[in-house]
């Protein structure tokens, strides 16, 4: 048996990239390396930057230095064990991995889902779209050098967490998600909060919007860099708010609706121009958007139960097991060996903040997952890079990195 | 030549019963203590709470602590924030290497002491194997105000008002040798 | 955006029976709109995909060696595309064509029609194992260089190691599943019954002079 890595594979280079600014000084291409740990790589990013004077010639990433595993690790755990799993993939946005994981493993079941649970799991998504766009916000402009507004979108980031912490007692990493429901009901003046906070957060985003958007500094250093045309988008597999800023209207939410999406009334911010500012007003624009959502979700909230009723799949409450033997048991097989979905595969997309989030799940018939594949926005959307920077100045390179917002834990998994 | 000889012996006496420099090194300890300056080494989940640590709520600066320095050529503290992976564990040992002495880590969060939930091929299983971790800080991640603790339970270990799990006191660094 | 629903978007109707049949391809027996793609065929089922709009979002590589069901191939990749404006989904699931000396296989590249296979193809090539002839750059993606074998197979293992801490302790895989799922008895090395506060602790025990009495 041969080992594949020694395979002689014949090096074929990518298309020749073109500078399309004169350069100046025609000297030699000089490399630079970016990272591992470098500040204004969001996270353990490394980028071999080969380089002509000051202009970008070739962008190579180098990825995986946070590989953690994590489609190998849902294979040894059990279905419910995997929602604590999904969360730490992409930490920005964590309950968009906890959906479209917990989505996948209950179409497998065809779980039957009561109505607060999923109006509470739209609550949630769009609070983690914003609590996401907010550390973007933050330090993407930090990376250009504007530090201010990081402080004031740190201060709307914590009442975010705040609300995370009172409904599910944790600030990040929620795994508040269950396969049939939720872990428990939203406490009670949960709801009140989060209409507070949706009612002043309007303001906040105008407050975001005069700290960068007329400032000629940061408009230099944005606008008609790293242009992505719509069709090199496709062809890169772009989704998420960089594939609208470059005028394709994509949303799953829109597309293949998911808890209820084609029953609220929301718009696609989208953009033609494709450069990094059209990046940053997309992003501004869906911070209002998610607050529409959540004001439509909060008025249609009625008390009720938060888990499918079927006891092979949710765990009996806990009052039942002192009177029911039957409730014991199956709290026993649940805990001790989870349930067994049917023989099949399942995908179901949802739009995170990055894109197109889903998690192809085959099932063998086991209380664990045979295969679980993570379609990771970041991933792809890491792709652009090579492309946009080209041609422009290492400066730009900095700024297209910080708007196509790589979420490392979710390139690497 | 007595008086040398004297000198000399005053000398050692003084210094091997800690009279000469022990008030200069506590001087320094206690500076040191009050602008520990971590290298920005965030690797995961942990290091959103870590930024969350330098906002205007928790604000780590009260501490002295919130130059979060770029290269690790200006950094005394090395704050190692999520899962280590194998394919980052000898860049951190090289950033650890190159933080200049006397320098100290703290692990933050259960993957970076113990590998956490995910016990596998790619993950480092605790972050001490790699470089030697001072303060050890549990959560998934650490809410900002456990990381503060930690900074907290740093300085009390570089001004050497610390103590083992056997009560005797850690000694403070030595100013002078390294 | 329009409202009405693409009929070949489900599987189940005639539509989207006839529009793999235009294609040329057999659908296959999945919940997912899936085509079976012969791998001498995908680079001519991908092209009228990309000519009528299709955009590449993922490829999942797929081991069946310990699957329950009978597969044609040990590995697979189904190769995830999208329609951007009228949302049709289609998987091409293609059966890798079994080598010789079992280590894998061969599939014709995805590059020269779409850009976004170039990341994807590495990935299933690192993780595992699947060759992609005619890629531009094919190497590890995420694991480290000196990671012998592919860890999405089958036969890697997890590589559950123990979690040695400085007192001597250690967290042992088996036990830490022990208590998680029940299936096996605990081998506890964490002295569970004998755990004490933190101040309590006992010195270390000291051999007495003379040997033990």
């Amino acid at each position: 048996m041969t080992d594949l890595r020694d395979r002689p594979i014949t090096p074929v280079s990518l298309p020749e990239p073109t500078l399309t600014k004169p350069s100046l000084l025609h000297t030699e291409i000089m490399s630079l390396n970016v990272g591992p740990q470098h500040p204004s790589t969001h996270g353990v990013l490394r980028l071999v930057v080969d380089m002509d004077g000051e202009y970008v010639v070739k962008v190579v990433p180098h990825m995986g230095y946070l590989h953690t595993g994590f489609e190998k690790t849902f294979e040894a755990r059990t279905y419910q064990q995997g929602v604590t799993y999904a969360p730490r993939t992409d930490y920005l946005h964590s309950f968009s991995h906890e959906l479209a994981y917990v989505l996948s493993v209950e179409k497998l079941l065809s779980a039957d889902l009561p109505e607060r649970a999923t109006t509470i799991r739209v609550i949630l998504h769009e609070l983690g779209r914003i609590h996401s766009h907010l550390v973007f916000f933050g330090t993407a402009l930090m990376d250009l050098g504007a530090i201010t507004l990081f402080f004031y979108c740190f201060r709307e980031k914590e009442e975010v967490q705040n609300l995370f912490e009172d409904i599910c007692g944790y600030r990040m990493n929620q795994g508040y998600f269950r396969v049939g429901g939720l872990s428990k009901d939203a406490p009670e003046g949960w709801a009140a909060r989060v209409q507070k906070f949706v009612d002043t957060f309007d303001k906040h985003v105008d407050e975001y919007a005069t700290m960068f958007q007329k400032n000629p500094i940061f408009l230099d250093r944005a606008t008609g860099v790293g242009v992505i045309s719509s069709e090199l988008a496709l062809d890169l597999g772009l989704t998420g708010p960089n594939l609208r800023a470059s005028g394709v209207p994509l949303d799953q939410r829109k597309a293949t609706p998911y808890c209820g999406y084609e029953t609220y009334d929301f718009d696609v911010p989208t953009s033609t121009d494709g450069d990094s500012l059209a990046r940053f007003n997309v992003r501004l624009q869906e911070f209002r958007e998610s607050a529409k959502i959540i004001r439509q979700a909060l008025a249609r909230l009625k008390p009720g139960p938060v888990k499918d009723p079927n006891r092979k799949i949710s765990l009996p409450p806990r009052e039942e097991l002192e009177t029911s033997m039957e409730a014991v048991i199956h709290h026993f097989k649940l805990v001790t060996e989870g349930f067994h979905p049917p023989v099949g595969e399942v995908y179901v997309p949802t739009e995170s903040a990055r894109g197109e989030v889903g998690y192809y799940i085959v099932s063998d018939g086991g209380s664990m997952p045979y295969r679980v594949k993570i379609r990771a926005p970041s991933f792809v959307n890491l792709q652009a890079l090579e492309y946009a920077c080209v041609g422009g100045q290492f400066a730009d390179l900095i700024t297209v990195l910080a708007t196509v917002d790589p979420v490392l834990g979710d390139v690497d998994r | 030549m007595a008086l040398k000889e004297l000198f000399e012996r005053d000398w050692q006496e003084l210094e091997s019963g800690g009279v000469l420099f022990s008030s200069l090194e506590k001087l320094v300890a206690w500076g040191r203590s009050n602008s520990l300056w971590p290298a920005t080494f965030g690797l995961a989940c942990c290091a959103i709470e870590m930024m969350g640590s330098t906002d205007g709520r928790n604000d780590l600066a009260r501490f002295g602590s919130e130059v979060f320095r770029a290269s690790p050529r200006q950094a005394d503290v090395m704050i190692v924030a999520g899962r280590l992976s194998k394919k980052m564990a000898p860049v951190m040992r090289r950033v650890y290497d190159q933080m200049p002495d006397p320098k100290w880590v703290i692990s933050m969060g259960a993957c970076a002491s113990s590998g956490g939930m995910f016990n596998n091929y790619a993950v480092v299983q605790n972050v001490d194997s790699v470089v030697p971790v001072d303060i050890f800080v549990p959560g998934c991640p650490p809410r900002p105000e456990a990381l503060i603790y930690a900074v907290m339970q740093l300085q009390k270990k570089v001004r050497g008002e610390a103590f083992d799990n056997y009560g005797t006191q850690l000694p403070m660094v030595d100013a002078w040798t390294r | 955006m329009t409202t009405t629903l693409d009929p070949r978007r489900d599987p189940l109707t005639p539509q989207f029976a006839d529009w793999l049949a235009e294609l040329g391809v057999q659908p296959d027996d999945s919940a997912e709109p899936t085509a079976l793609v012969p791998a001498g065929d995908l680079l001519r089922v991908a092209a009228l995909l990309k000519a009528d709009g299709f955009m590449l979002l993922d490829s999942v590589g797929l081991d069946y060696s310990q699957y329950t069901e009978k597969k044609p191939a040990r590995f697979c990749v189904l190769h995830n595309v999208f329609h951007p404006h009228d949302h049709r989904r289609l998987f091409l699931r293609v059966y890798v064509p079994d080598s010789v000396d079992g280590s894998g296989g061969e599939l014709p590249t995805l590059y020269p029609v779409w850009k976004s296979a170039n990341y994807l193809e590495r990935e299933v090539y690192d993780l595992m194992g699947v060759v992609f002839s005619g890629h531009p750059d094919l190497r590890k993606v995420l694991t480290p260089d000196d990671l012998e074998g592919h860890p999405l197979r089958k036969d890697f293992p997890v590589g559950e190691t123990p979690t040695l801490f400085r007192d001597g302790r250690f967290l042992d895989p088996a036990t830490f599943r022990a208590g998680m799922n029940g299936q096996s008895a605990g081998l506890s090395g964490y002295k569970g019954g004998q755990r004490r506060g933190e101040m309590n602790e006992p010195l270390p025990p000291v051999m007495p002079e003379g040997g033990p009495k």
